[in-house]
This record gives structure tokens, sequence and C-alpha cells, in this order.
């Protein structure tokens, strides 16, 4: 059974190769945009933090998102 | 209501659906795999070499969709100026090049058993590679244009001119003479498909859509956060 999962009639090569490129492009695909949107999160909460304690209040004040993205930050940590 | 569409309410809403989808993502690929290659039976025709078709046709559905769903919005965002909807095409347009990219690579390999050649310059074949290209130009305009505004008129312009390419690939089987078949799945009439293998083509589809949902809400995410790190700086000043 296994063997014929492999060889597929002869057809093995064309479909796992299909299947095995289509998913390997979406796994560098899920790993490149997430690295991405963690160094994003990473970069906005250290320039956050480099604020002055009055404009990090400010900040947090008139920006929900600011906060939001802070504390889905400190989450992930 | 207006509420729901602000920012901070999205960027929650983004956080929940993003974990929901991580949570039942692996689950259904397995199943859609199973049946995929193994549950599914060989074409009377094409044997075995027909499961592509399980990874082939959703990458080419969705490639189309991707780019309709660009343009619309372009046009949209022409009309009633939405700030979102630039940040939407902006997150679709990586998504709707790489399954482009996986149709055309797929298609090919699929095309070695059953027409003897990886590769023909049919119409269906062409006209996806220039869908391909519109994609690329999209994003190397949001790429290299400083002015955020600027790029977004121009690659709107890319994408509403790129529309009339759309129906090109779709009616190409029936236009031209070409190497491909006409379309088994109809919307309206009857389908020529069995449901054997309409159902893993189906699941296939959704957890694919599913994929692109994760993508996009992951790279929508870095726009809102690459935007408020933007206007933080206003206050470093």
């Amino acid at each position: 059974m296994i063997n014929n999962l492999i060889n597929m009639s002869g057809y093995g090569i064309f479909v796992w190769s299909s299947f095995v490129i289509t998913f390997l492009i979406c796994g560098l695909v899920y790993y490149k945009t997430r690295k991405t949107l963690k160094k994003y999160e990473k970069e906005f909460a250290k320039e956050i933090e480099e604020l002055s304690a009055q404009q990090k209040k400010i900040v947090l004040k008139n920006s929900k998102i600011a906060s939001k993205i802070l504390s889905s930050y400190n989450k992930t940590i | 209501m207006l509420n729901f569409f602000h920012n901070s309410y999205l960027f929650v809403l983004i956080e929940k659906l993003i974990k929901f989808i991580n949570s039942i993502f692996f689950v259904l690929l397995l199943i859609a795999l199973s049946f995929a290659l193994i549950f599914s039976p060989p074409d009377y025709l094409q044997g075995d070499s027909v499961r592509i078709m399980y990874v082939h046709v959703p990458a080419a559905w969705i490639s189309l969709g991707s780019f309709s769903c660009i343009a619309i919005l372009s046009i949209l965002n022409f009309i009633f100026k939405i700030k979102n909807l630039k940040l939407i095409t902006k997150s679709i347009a990586p998504i709707g090049l790489m399954f482009t990219c996986i149709a055309i690579v797929t298609g090919s390999i699929w095309g070695q058993p059953t027409w003897g050649t990886f590769w023909a310059w049919d119409a269906r074949i062409t006209s996806m590679v220039i869908l391909a290209l519109l994609y690329l130009i999209f994003i190397a305009i949001h790429k290299f244009f400083d002015d955020d505004d600027k790029a977004n008129k121009i690659s709107s312009i890319v994408a509403v001119i790129g529309l009339i390419n759309i129906p090109i690939i779709k009616y190409s089987v029936l236009w031209w003479n070409t190497l491909h078949q006409p379309a088994s799945i109809k919307i309206t009439g009857t389908s020529t498909i069995h449901s054997s293998m309409l159902m893993p083509l189906l699941l296939m589809f959704f957890v694919l859509i599913l994929y692109c949902a994760l993508i996009f809400l992951m790279k929508y995410k870095t726009e809102i956060i690459r935007i408020k790190k933007k206007n933080l700086k206003r206050y470093d000043q």
C-alpha cells in the first residue's frame, strides 16, 4: 500500500513534486510573514520603550491600537 | 456599527482570527491531503496524475480571485478613498503572486504526463504568465515608490487595467484552440466532475483559502503596525 502511495502507478514523481513544491512555498511564505510581523512588533515595542514616560503615556492614551500592539507583543515574549 | 471598523477593533479581531485559524488549520490540512492523495479515485484516462488537480486548480482559482479582489478594491478606493482598502490590496498581492506561481509550476508538472511537455505557449498559460507579471508590477510599485499615495494610485491603475486579463484567462479555453480542457466545474450549469473528485477539490480549496486568510491577516497586522510605527516618530520629535 505504501509502495502504491509513493509510486502512484508511475506518476508519483509528478504528483509528489507538485504537492511538495506547493506546501514548501506555503511554509516558507508563512515563516517569512510571521518573522516580519514579529520583527515589526518588536521594533514598535522598542520604540515605545525609548520614549519618555510622559510621551509614552500620551501615545498609549491617544492610540488604543498602540496599547493593543504592545500587549500583543508582551504576550508573545 | 462604525466602531467595528475602527482599527483597534479590527486589530483585536485579527488576533482572534489568526489564533482560530492556527488552531484548526493543520487538522483540516491533514484531512484534505488524505482525501487528495489516498481516498479520491484515479481518473479513468489520466490515472493518478489527476491528483495534481487538487493543488493546481485551487491555486489557479485563488490567483484569479485575488487579482479580481485587488482590482475591485482599487476601483472602490478611487471612488471612496478609504484608507484601509489600500492596506488590504497591498496585503493580498503577494498571496496572489504566490498562488499564480504555484498554479504555473504545478500546471507545468501536470503537463508532462498529460500532454508530453512541461511548457507550451498556449493561451491560458500565456495569460497566467501575464497575470504573474501584473502581480509583480503591483508589488514592485509599492516597494520602490516612497510616496504611499503615488504608489497607491499607480498600482490601482495597473490593477484596473489588469482586470481585462481575468476574463481572458477564464475564457481562453473557449476562445482559442488550447491544450487545456474546458472547465469541468460550472457555477451555472451542470459540472462534469464526479462528486468523489469534487469533494476533495473543494476541501483542498477551503484549506488553501484558510491559509490565504492567515497570511493576509498577518500581513494586514504588519501593515497596521508599520503605519503606527511611522506615526510614533511624530512623538519622538
